[in-house]
């Protein structure tokens, strides 16, 4: 089975407000996979901004990649919608109480992310190659460094936190890109239409300032490995 | 409501610094309840938050203090920060209810140009609170969601804050590692 890219709303909105929506179109060109969002991150890119006469073009733009067919519903890869609701409000409920502090579970994301890890983790049971393009760093730092995020909600949230060991587990089987990696990728393969490191630079800041998060610095790292 | 004591010591704050036209303070008390939203979410908090932030950049702007409207708009805000404020210590919580809608209200009644801009300063106070509060750790979904504002809106506004991309959670996996990964993808 070809390998398969999940779009969070978060990097559909950085491509779209940066300018980039030709970018995703050529990456699809060259990817072997499909290019999933799901349901709930449809309605976050594409039907609310849709009403809403200031997003109304970016919107516009994420709904033509779905209607070509660049981006698809988990439809196309035959997954059941029951299946990824029900499974969406389990990681949902999972990562709201991983984190507890200030006698309260914190709760930190919420369905259109649920809905791309619910995705994600349906593919790996079927051990399909997947990876989640998401540019919100929270649901990231959940599954990656949930010590550091428990640090740092205990720093801005003066209250002592626990995390909950066997659910941070779940979430190590996440894997995580976001929209500066596939620029980077399309600058390896030749298809940016500006070429040259600068060039790079530029539109990896523009990423950064639409939503993107990441740092001056790992800019920076990904210039040099360019 | 939850933390009702926080809610009265801002909103007694506020009402102080209205008084003496004391912008920076009323900004600074706005900002003390982001902890309390992120925290809880509870729908009161951020609205006291976005409403004492409304406040703030409406009283720094002279010129809106000429408008037609703005006297009868500082009489409204003014009475329902007092009514809210007396709810809150008698522990009335239909009251309490009451008073803080008349403070959201408050902020939608206006007529003419004062409307406009009040309802702009509404919006923009509702995507710097959404920002403060994804700043605190919750994700960009969950925030907007919360704030009632798009994620397109969070996203463009917190992108030019380094306070959200340039902090240490976002650290997880090395950038080259996440390049190997992407690249991978595309073999």
């Amino acid at each position: 089975m070809n390998p398969v890219i999940i779009f969070d709303a978060s990097t559909l909105i950085s491509f779209s407000m940066a300018g980039l929506i030709p970018e995703i179109r050529e990456l699809k060109k060259i990817f072997k996979g499909k290019f999933i969002i799901s349901e709930d991150v449809k309605k976050e890119a594409i039907d609310t901004p849709l009403k809403i006469k200031r997003f109304q073009l970016e919107a516009l733009k994420i709904k033509q990649l779905l209607d070509e067919n660049i981006l698809e519903l988990p439809i196309s890869l035959g997954l059941d919608d029951k299946l990824i609701k029900t499974k969406t409000q389990e990681i949902l409920d999972m990562a709201n109480t991983t984190i507890y502090g200030a006698d309260k579970d914190i709760h930190l994301i919420d369905l259109g992310e649920s809905s791309a890890l619910a995705i994600s983790k349906i593919l790996n049971d079927k051990k399909i190659e997947n990876v989640i393009a998401i540019d919100e760093r929270t649901t990231r730092s959940l599954a990656e460094t949930p010590n550091e995020l428990k640090k740092y909600l205990e720093g801005k949230l003066h209250a002592k936190m626990t995390v909950k060991q066997e659910k941070v587990d779940f979430f190590k089987q996440f894997k995580f890109i976001r929209s500066v990696e596939l620029i980077y990728v399309a600058y390896k393969k030749g298809i940016l239409k500006l070429k040259g490191s600068e060039n790079l630079s530029a539109i990896l800041y523009a990423l950064k300032y639409k939503g993107c998060a990441v740092s001056g610095k790992e800019i920076q790292e990904i210039r040099n490995l360019a | 409501m939850q933390e009702k004591e926080n809610i009265l010591k801002i909103l007694e704050g506020t009402k102080t610094s209205i008084q003496k036209g004391d912008v920076v303070t009323i900004k600074n008390l706005s900002n003390q309840t982001t902890n309390t939203a992120a925290l809880t979410h509870d729908p009161d908090n951020i609205a006291i938050a976005v409403i004492v932030y409304t406040i703030s950049k409406l009283f720094e702007r002279q010129d809106y203090q000429k408008l037609p409207g703005w006297q009868e708009f500082y009489n409204t805000i003014f009475k329902c920060i007092d009514n809210s404020i007396i709810s809150i210590k008698n522990n009335d919580d239909a009251q309490i209810k009451t008073n803080l809608d008349c403070l959201r209200t408050s902020l939608v009644k206006v007529s003419g140009n004062l409307k406009k801009h009040i309802q702009d300063v509404f919006r923009k106070a509702s995507i710097n609170k959404a920002s403060k509060i994804y700043e605190h750790g919750i994700s960009m979904e969950k925030t907007a969601k919360l704030l009632g504002i798009t994620m397109f809106e969070l996203a463009s506004y917190s992108g030019q804050r380094e306070q959200v991309s340039e902090t240490p959670i976002i650290k997880g996996v090395d950038v080259k590692s996440r390049i190997n990964l992407a690249m991978e993808m595309f073999k």
